[in-house]
């Protein structure tokens, strides 16, 4: 039986809450079950001491976590958009990132900030933000995207586990994706990437949403005797250079895809480090696709023309691959 | 109006034919005397000739690819003497297909002075000297003081000065070109136009072709990283593959397509040039030039310490110093303390003009393997450098050898060559000599060995040196002592750095 991206998340949670009695919940209604429903009826089963609603601050969230890690406990929080991560980012930037580092190593602050990115439904400019290139540029965060219900799952267990500060990027568009729960999920590492489909003719790196959109994408290209190899980041900060050298090193071509403008985003990180790391191995420009540089809009119909999908990275990887049409 | 035909010239001792490669002039363009027209594939180098003029091209009479030969007639030139009144005249296009018909439009267009300037484009055409206009810098004081000299040409000069930039305000007068003030302004006016024309060159249109020309930076390749890399790495020249890229940069798929058509048939293969070059001269050197070898061992302690010492501080950037570069520097102080093997021999033994040619200074051959065969660019006056220079050229060289660079001066002149193995080469092995040189070092693969120094047992690193010499120039007695010092040298302590 198939579930949900948050059926299967709330199961990762649950079970982290079993196993681990350090591990609580804190956020806005999440005893309640979130805005989205994920935390449905943990409150219930692990006690509204372990899964606790909290004020609408999300400075007072992430301040009582950062506490709660350096004091033992293994909180996951979360920030009901990254559009109010904003709210946060002097905790979690300025502390949570720190404490490891400005201790020499005496403290560590193992947090998961949960937080939900991304278009999805006319949420408008201020709900469908996808800001996860402000923390790749932060020392001393982990920056997780999970592509579906079961990367999630292991990512999230996986995140928990990690004794440093993890900002874990759900994609809204995801919440709706269906997977089935096979009997044992091997937890995968933080910080590596994964080759969600081989190929030999072009390099397609995405993370989050935009890793199903670029299996579609790939999908079509094969018709037309186009072979992608689809690299899911899944970790975006640390990013996985070495799973990326071995694919382009491969491929030669590069096509980086984000829901995020392309302006300062993850896309022109990864495109830098390839110009100058793997610069031998290219055989044409780094090309990315991302959202244009606007406010996302409201209406629908905006949303939908605005949103990189598909097309766009057909052509872009046809332009790429100088085989127009 | 002077039109030159341009021929090929000799390349080197031994050219007979050469392949013509590509134009790097196109119809119209300017030239400027010693400005590369076109490039020849030689058997041993690509070689970019230039002109001996300076003028326009207005006719290629050889095809791309063509077998031309010395004496070869390579193409036409317009020369700029009487050309600027051409130019001036606008409605000719820059790149007159035909000098007659550039000096008949220019006649005619020079209408206020008329038959003067007639007359000054008949004095450039026939008198050659007047064709000074060939070098623009250099035409100047020339034209000018025609002009002085000769009222006829006077209006000429003053053409030529009207057609100048830099001299506007005083040319303005002149160039407006009234007959009457144009004879007292030239001879007044010689030394200043003078100065004023060696900015410009003699004409508007031309003047902006021959910048173009001069300035222009030599067209980039546009090729993607990784298809240069594998270009490299296979020997092939990119200039030869076509790109399908955006546009028209070559891509992996190009560089690949090229090297499958590269790949070698089956059956009888045709002689490269290089193979051709390397088979002529070897067999010259074996059946002609009596050989003998000596043999000594090196002991590279010292070298080694010398080498880390100065690689050490190397200027950042810098080749770094090999042991070719102790070699080289070891042999050109050896070449000239014994110089009776810096020397050539020359013609049959029996004929009365038959003689040893000493060499002035050390010129080293360094033998360099590359695609299908090998190339021995001369390193000249290797006495005058020390080790980091040496090092710096060496590696250009080299360097420019692997990329069949080399200008064909880098392939005269040596009496003595070095070869070097390396350190996947064998323990010892022989050359033969490379004429018209006269002597070859043939330099085994270094190996820690034991050897017996002083009764004791020790290890070093060691090497054995193969010195083949001509013995029509040279006896075992003189091989050996010359060896005996270069191993000397080469585990002494006495460096040029």
């Amino acid at each position: 039986m198939t579930q949900t991206f948050i059926e299967i998340l709330r199961r990762a949670l649950d079970e982290e809450l079993a196993r681990d009695k350090a591990v609580h919940l804190l956020g806005e209604d999440v005893a309640a079950g979130g805005a989205f429903g994920v935390t449905r009826g943990l409150a219930q089963k692990h006690g509204e001491t372990r899964v606790r609603n909290t004020p609408i601050s999300e400075a007072a969230i992430t301040g009582m976590a950062t506490g709660a890690a350096l004091c033992g406990l293994r909180p996951v929080l979360e920030i009901m958009f990254i559009d109010f991560a904003t709210l946060s980012l002097d905790c979690l930037v300025n502390q949570s990132a720190k404490y490891r580092y400005m201790s020499g190593g005496q403290l560590s602050v193992p947090m998961v900030v949960r937080t939900q990115a991304g278009a999805a439904g006319g949420a408008a400019a201020q709900h469908s933000q996808s800001l996860e290139a402000w923390f790749i540029h932060v020392p001393g965060l982990i920056v997780v995207a999970p592509s579906s219900p079961l990367e999630a799952y292991g990512l999230l267990k996986s995140a928990i586990r990690m004794e440093d500060p993890v900002l874990f990027i759900e994609h809204k568009r995801l919440y709706t994706m269906r997977q089935e729960m096979p009997a044992t999920v091997e937890l995968p590492p933080i910080g590596r990437a994964r080759v969600a489909r081989a190929g030999d003719d072009l390099t397609l790196i995405a993370y989050s949403a935009m890793v199903p959109t670029a299996l579609e994408a790939a999908e079509e290209l094969a018709r037309s005797g186009v072979s992608v190899e689809v690299l899911d980041l899944r970790t975006l900060l640390p990013l996985d250079m070495e799973t990326i050298a071995a694919s382009v090193s491969k491929t030669h071509r590069v096509l980086i895809a984000h829901e995020a403008v392309q302006n300062g985003g993850v896309g022109a990180e990864i495109a830098a480090r390839i110009g100058s790391e793997l610069f031998d191995e290219l055989d044409a420009p780094v090309t990315r696709v991302g959202c244009p540089f606007v406010p996302i809009p409201f209406a629908p119909e905006l949303e939908h023309a605005l949103l990189p999908g598909r097309e766009n990275i057909v052509r872009a990887a046809r332009e790429l691959l100088g085989t127009q049409g | 109006m002077a039109r030159v035909a341009l021929e090929i010239p000799k390349v080197g001792l031994v050219m007979e034919q050469a392949r013509l490669v590509r134009w790097l002039k196109n119809v119209g363009d300017t030239v400027t005397q010693g400005e590369p027209i076109l490039e020849l594939e030689t058997e041993k180098s690509l070689v970019e000739i230039e002109s001996t003029e300076t003028g326009r091209l207005v006719e290629q009479l050889l095809a791309v690819d063509a077998e031309v030969h010395i004496g070869d007639q390579a193409a036409w030139l317009e020369t700029d003497a009487a050309s600027s009144a051409g130019v001036r005249a606008g409605s000719l296009p820059a790149a007159s297909p035909s000098a007659a018909r550039g000096a008949e439009s220019g006649a005619g267009n020079a209408s206020a002075p008329g038959g003067a300037a007639k007359s000054g484009g008949a004095t450039a055409s026939t008198a050659p000297s007047a064709s000074a206009g060939n070098a623009a810098p250099t035409s100047a004081p020339r034209s000018a003081s025609v002009g002085g000299a000769a009222p006829a040409s006077a209006p000429r000069s003053a053409s030529v000065g009207g057609a100048a930039p830099a001299s506007a305000p005083r040319s303005a007068s002149v160039g407006g070109a009234a007959p009457a003030i144009a004879p007292r302004a030239a001879p007044n006016e010689a030394a200043a136009s003078t100065s004023a024309r060696s900015i410009p060159p003699p004409s508007g249109t031309g003047s902006a072709n021959a910048r173009g020309a001069t300035n222009a930076p030599p067209t980039r390749i546009m090729c993607s990283p990784v298809a240069r890399r594998l270009a490299a790495q296979n020997g092939l020249d990119l200039r030869t593959v076509k790109g399908t890229g955006p546009r028209g940069r070559i891509q992996l798929a190009d560089v690949r397509h090229a090297i499958e058509a590269k790949a070698p048939a089956s059956g009888p293969q045709p002689l490269s040039s290089m193979r051709r070059a390397v088979a002529r001269s070897m067999t010259i050197s074996a059946t002609t030039i009596p050989q003998f070898i000596v043999s000594q061992s090196v002991d590279w302690t010292a070298v080694q310490a010398k080498r880390t010492e100065l690689n050490a501080h190397l200027q950042h950037g810098a080749p770094k110093i090999t042991v070719n570069d102790f070699l080289l520097q070891a042999i050109a102080r050896a070449l000239l303390t014994y110089p009776a093997l810096n020397s050539t021999f020359r013609g049959n033994p029996d004929s009365p003009d038959a003689a040893i040619v000493p060499a002035q200074g050390a010129h080293i051959g360094l033998v360099v393997a590359v695609e299908n065969g090998l190339l021995v660019p001369i390193l000249h006056d290797v006495q005058q450098l020390g080790l980091a220079d040496l090092a710096r050229r060496r590696a250009d060289t080299v360097d420019r050898a692997l990329k069949s660079r080399l200008k064909q001066a880098e392939l005269e002149g040596g009496t003595f060559s070095l070869s070097n193995l390396g350190a996947r080469g064998p323990d010892r092995f022989t050359a033969i000599v490379n004429p018209p040189q006269s002597a070859i070092l043939a330099v085994g693969r270094q190996r820690d060995c034991v050897v017996a120094i002083n009764g004791g047992i020790h290890v070093r690193p060691m090497s054995e040196l193969s010195l083949t010499v001509d013995h029509r120039v040279a006896d075992g007695r003189l091989a050996s002592e010359f060896l005996r010092y270069l191993v000397e040298i080469l585990e002494g302590n006495e460096w040029r750095a």
